[in-house]
């Protein structure tokens, strides 16, 4: 019988995988890796603060919830800099200074905080945040992950074409009729919102890694946007799964191998070119 | 057909209070085309970009059609200047050209209703590409994309087309590509057009007005009044000029240097 928690790891998988394996292509036509950058380290800051809150109201299901607050409130101030006329990366920048330092302020206050409270269980966690804990899954965690994926699934499907209109001619959509400010808003919520959703599983130190590559590597691979997005959910089904495997047998973090394979594959690509 | 297109007075615009237009005060009328030209930094841009309701921050009186930009954005479409476009997305050149309408059309656009396909297909046949319709728009020529871009534009069946700098980056061969649908637009459609430009030359069988701007008004008129020598010598420095040669006008403004380098050979 295999396992369940391995079970659980290969369906967690599956929805990191179609997640991440339709945005990728988007992050990289939109050159928004900076922005999944930030996005990804306003997470740490919000699992952060969210423990603490956890902590302190003994109620660690708080985590999951205020990283997500916290980061669609940053990409959000992202976007409405960019609004208020800054240039993408210098709006990130500003923003993701910010988060920076909050995020070490408030790493010292969950010191304190767990120093008040020596008896709490999953004292790893927030190392979990970073590293990705696929094979410490629960069945809640997974739950969240596969509603909250369906549903940005299914937003991403239905504004694919926006997207990629939005990623071509901004100013062209908003002149021919579209609301490029609310698609460019929704993409960066998206953005932030599936980062909360899978980073428990994958971890912040991989996450950028994986969100970026495999559109990376599709494109280089195809312009037909069909076969693009084939590839690059193919690609990172393969390795999220194939990561799983190799870690259930060898012990090694799946999220470290998951990153390794995608590197080496890029690498391959591009001395090739 | 007096109406005017486009009506502006003492139009001002600014970027967070500071202005980059002041004090314009000019109208185009239906179905003429004016040539919007200055140097770099001119504000030829913002003109286009307020005409089109992309810039709302101005003040003075602009009305086009009568009625504010806003609320004559069904009847306008605006290309903008090619290098804005960001080609490592791959879109066809269908794809490009259906953004024209299906927003104004449909709610939702994951797929190209099959009536705007055909309606891209027309519009690409009458620029000139009929059966391109599945190649990539990047892997174009650069005269093949801006007539792209100009089908895009008359998807939409547009009173009122806004072209920034639709000849820039082009080559000689390409230029007089893309001239000659411009001039097949004004013929066949009478669609009132304002198009700035830095190489006025091969426009200037199709402009019916030409406004030199700098910031503010400089000159606007029709082009034997307003390109004169002074004139363009005021706007573009002491090596620009204007002449007529075997009764047509020609302007020399950017390209001062090539003037010169004939004369030593
Ligand atoms: N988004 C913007 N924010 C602030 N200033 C701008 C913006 N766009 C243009 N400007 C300024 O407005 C002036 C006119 O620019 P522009 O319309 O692009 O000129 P042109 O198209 O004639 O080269 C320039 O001084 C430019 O710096
Ligand atoms: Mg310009």
């Amino acid at each position: 019988m295999i396992p369940e928690y391995i079970l659980r790891a290969i369906l967690a998988s599956i929805a990191v995988s179609v997640l991440l394996g339709l945005l990728s292509p988007i992050i990289n036509m939109k050159g928004l890796a900076f922005l999944t950058h930030a996005t990804f380290h306003s997470l740490l800051f919000g699992a952060v603060l969210g423990m603490v809150f956890g902590l302190i109201l003994e109620n660690l299901s708080l985590v999951m919830i205020v990283a997500l607050i916290v980061t669609i409130i940053v990409v959000v101030l992202i976007a409405e800099l960019e609004k208020k006329g800054f240039s993408s990366d210098s709006a990130v920048g500003i923003v993701a200074s910010f988060v920076a330092g909050l995020t070490v302020l408030s790493f010292g206050v969950l010191y304190k905080v767990m120093a008040s409270r020596p008896y709490f269980p999953l004292s790893e966690n927030i190392v979990s945040y970073l590293t990705g804990e696929i094979f410490l899954i629960t069945l809640n965690d997974l739950l969240t992950l596969v509603v909250g994926g369906i549903v940005a699934f299914f937003i991403m499907l239905l504004l694919y074409r926006d997207f990629l209109y939005l990623s071509f001619d901004p100013e062209g959509l908003e002149s021919y009729g579209g609301n490029s400010r609310a698609y460019l808003m929704i993409l960066y919520v998206l953005v932030g919102g599936i980062g909360a959703l899978i980073v428990k599983t994958v971890g912040l130190i991989t996450l950028q890694v994986v969100a970026v590559l495999p559109g990376a590597i599709a494109l280089m691979m195809s312009s037909d946007i069909r076969k693009i997005l084939g590839v690059s959910l193919f690609l990172t089904l393969g390795v999220e799964l194939s990561s799983v495997v190799l870690a259930y047998f060898t012990g090694i973090p799946p999220s470290g191998l998951a990153t390794i394979m995608l590197g080496v594959i890029y690498g391959v690509l591009l001395s090739r070119r | 057909m007096d109406m005017n297109a486009v009506e502006a007075e003492n139009l001002t615009v600014l970027y967070g209070g500071q202005p980059a237009l002041e004090g314009l005060t000019f109208n185009v009328e239906e179905g003429k085309t004016m040539l919007l030209l200055g140097p770099n930094g001119a504000g030829k841009t913002t003109l286009l970009r307020t005409i089109a309701a992309l810039h709302s921050e101005y003040s003075g009186k602009l009305l086009v059609f009568g009625e504010p930009p806003h609320k004559a954005r069904d009847l306008i479409s605006y290309v903008p200047q090619s290098h804005s476009l960001n080609e490592r997305v791959p879109l066809t050149a269908m794809e490009v050209v259906a953004m024209g309408s299906i927003y104004r059309e449909s709610f939702l656009h994951f797929r190209i209703p099959t009536s705007a396909m055909d309606k891209a297909k027309e519009v690409l046949g009458f620029v000139g590409l009929a059966g391109m319709e599945n190649r990539l728009f990047r892997e174009l020529s650069g005269g093949q994309k801006q007539r792209v871009l100009l089908a895009r534009a008359l998807m939409s069946d547009p009173r009122l087309l806004l072209l920034d700098e639709p000849l820039s980056a082009l080559d000689p061969s390409a230029r007089v590509e893309v001239t000659a649908v411009l001039s097949k637009i004004k013929r066949e459609r009478g669609l009132t057009m304002i198009i700035t430009t830095h190489d006025i030359n091969p426009l200037l069988e199709i402009g019916d007005r030409v406004m030199l701007i700098n910031k503010r008004l400089i000159e606007f008129g029709k082009p034997e009044e307003v390109l004169r020598d002074d004139v363009v010598k005021s706007v573009y420095g002491p090596l620009a000029r204007a002449v007529k040669v075997e009764g047509k006008l020609f302007c020399i403004t950017g390209d001062a240097h090539i003037y010169h380098r004939r004369e030593e050979m």
